[in-house]
């Protein structure tokens, strides 16, 4: 490489580099230091070299097989992962495969409506479910269902545990996660050739039979790229969860999952503990770090990348 | 692509209205925030009976009255300026580093590209949660001792940490931007001598304006959604904040709330109106290899 195309390599990536190491290497090595810290309420001058090897990982252990509310939070991650990957998979897979076969114009308004969970402010998309989902007869649903007659008291419905919580808890996640499905599976449809649909059309296929023949088995690279890479997405992220839980609409054991745990252990209210909360995310670290390495495997990401054309 | 015409036009109305009865909770949950805010009782329902028209709530959010009674003020014109600085920095940064990025790895070969594609993939699936303990740490670890440049330290620090999370995401999306221009266009500028920076600067920034556009949103719309972040750094209230803190007070009147909450949404709901296209369009064009 002559010097020319260094500096100028350098001129392009450094800025980009330069991130990824300050915010992204950096807080690695730092959250597996302090997790073989006894940091806590992040007092740092007393802490920082109070080293204690693996001692967070054994408490962490030892949480898992004795405390009930750390069960109950590692419960709660599998039933919220497992339930709202499926619903993201088929949800966004019906919403793409329904916007294909209405006109354009239809379909553009209800993909808009399905991108605004996403789209939304945090606190906003929180604020909203809030309302609905309240305990008391303010609460939406509880006045629909009082108003019908179908119950005499409001239900406090995130505070009933496990699945009143979890409903919750899926509901309002469920609904951020499809429209990624809906994307993904929607610029793929675009991509399969018309000649395909019109054929099949002319032979009398109904829309059902043109899916299930046609459309969804020329999408089985999507459908897997969206399954591992939701399933990370769900495992790690936490902030549609983090309000619903703060603000007591949803039970807080049944209500957290590992990686909402992880944040409340380390900044949350009252006593925090950063060592058990950095032991903690290591773990979901490492899960991340190998699922994404299968999945780049698996969806054979490599051989997608080509050469740079016309590079000398 | 649409279906073709030889489709019967009845079974398009079916869909139509599946549709309508899937999309019926999302609809009314927004619906009823934003009418909330103009009613002097939380709208429970749509049935005509539970509206109590006023605009009290608007006008107590503009002025800073967040309470019903006593004296608790806010200025929610500043709070709303820290929030857009946020969004703003966010945008910025991320527009300006993945234009860089992105052209590197779409137009030249370097030893080490494929890994750093690679890299920026996974870096985009990895756990944020795990990474703000340690950025919180190098945020005290650096923290200024000058008090006169805490409040302006948070404000960089905070737009630098979350731009840094859009970063993988939007360099493959730019790439993918850049990838879409025909090699020729840059090909007369590298014969005549120009330097790689100068056709980039010169010739490919001009024709992906349309990328540059999309990317500039999400990552404005990313800075300006945030909560875990500005709750974590930042010193000065947020939109988010302030409604974070103002549900559990013993204060606050819910319809009011609500009036905050419709006014922070405002920004979303005119991009959704203005830049449909582009929000529709721009989210895929970050998967393409």
């Amino acid at each position: 490489m002559d010097r020319r195309k260094l500096r100028e390599l350098s001129f392009f990536l450094s800025p980009m580099l330069l991130m990824v190491f300050l915010f992204y290497l950096i807080p690695l090595v730092m959250t597996v230091y302090i997790s073989m810290t006894r940091m806590r309420n992040w007092n740092v001058e007393r802490y920082l070299t109070d080293f204690v090897g693996l001692y967070n990982y054994h408490r962490l252990f030892y949480m898992f097989q004795h405390d009930p509310t750390f069960k109950a939070v590692i419960m709660t991650t599998i039933i919220f992962v497992g339930i709202t990957l499926i619903i993201n998979v088929f949800g966004g897979l019906a919403l793409a495969l329904a916007t294909f076969f209405i006109d354009e114009k239809s379909a553009s308004f209800y993909r808009l409506l399905w991108l605004l969970p996403r789209m939304s402010p945090i606190a906003v998309y929180s604020l909203v479910w809030y309302y609905f989902f309240h305990g008391s007869e303010i609460g939406t649903l509880n006045s629909f269902l009082m108003h019908l007659g179908l119950i005499s008291q409001p239900i406090p419905w995130g505070q009933i545990v496990p699945w009143g919580a979890w409903s919750v808890i899926i509901f309002v996640n469920g609904l951020v996660g499809v429209s990624f499905g809906m994307v993904v599976f929607t610029s793929a449809l675009n991509q399969i050739p018309k000649e395909l649909v019109i054929a099949a059309r002319v032979d009398g296929a109904s829309s059902w039979q043109i899916s299930r023949r046609i459309l969804i088995p020329m999408m089985r690279w999507h459908l897997l790229y969206v399954l591992t890479w939701q399933f990370l997405s769900l495992l790690t992220t936490y902030p549609h969860l983090f309000l619903l839980v703060e603000w007591d609409l949803v039970n807080r054991d049944y209500g957290t999952t590992l990686a909402l745990y992880v944040f409340n252990t380390a900044f949350g209210r009252g006593e925090q503990d950063q060592g058990l909360a950095a032991a903690a995310a290591v773990i979901l670290s490492v899960i991340g770090i190998i699922g994404g390495f299968v999945t780049l495997k698996v969806l054979k990401f490599e051989r997608m990348m080509k050469k740079p054309r016309g590079d000398f | 692509m649409r279906d073709v015409e030889t489709r019967p036009k009845k079974y398009g109305w079916i869909v139509i209205l599946a549709l309508l009865l899937a999309s019926l909770p999302l609809i009314t949950a927004f619906s009823l925030l934003i009418l909330s805010s103009f009613s002097t009782h939380m709208v429970t329902d749509l049935s005509p009976g539970s509206l109590h028209p006023t605009l009290e709530n608007w006008i107590n959010l503009f002025h800073g009255k967040i309470a019903t009674t006593g004296g608790i003020r806010v200025n929610i014109w500043r709070i709303a300026l820290n929030t857009l600085i946020v969004a703003l920095g966010v945008s910025g940064v991320v527009t300006g580093i993945s234009a860089l990025a992105g052209y590197s790895l779409s137009r030249i070969d370097f030893k080490g590209r494929k890994s750093m594609m690679v890299l920026l993939l996974l870096l985009h699936a990895f756990p944020g949660v795990a990474l703000i303990v340690g950025v919180y740490l190098l945020y005290r670890l650096t923290f200024p001792v000058n008090t006169t440049f805490v409040g302006l330290y948070s404000f960089v620090y905070v737009i630098l940490a979350r731009a840094a999370l859009e970063i993988p995401m939007s360099t493959w999306l730019m790439k993918g931007f850049f990838d879409t221009i025909p090699w020729e266009f840059e090909w007369s500028g590298i014969i005549d001598g120009a330097s790689r920076i100068t056709v980039w600067r010169k010739i490919m920034l001009p024709l992906i304006k349309p990328g540059i556009l999309a990317v500039a949103l999400f990552s404005f719309l990313a800075g300006w959604q945030d909560i875990i972040y500005v709750r974590t750094f930042l010193i000065d209230p947020t939109l988010a904040t302030f409604i974070e803190a103002n549900i559990e007070a013993e204060y606050s009147h819910m319809p009011l709330i609500a009036a905050a909450g419709t006014f922070y949404l405002l920004p979303t709901i005119i991009f959704f109106v203005t830049a449909q296209q582009i929000l529709l369009q721009g989210y895929s064009g970050g998967i393409k290899g």
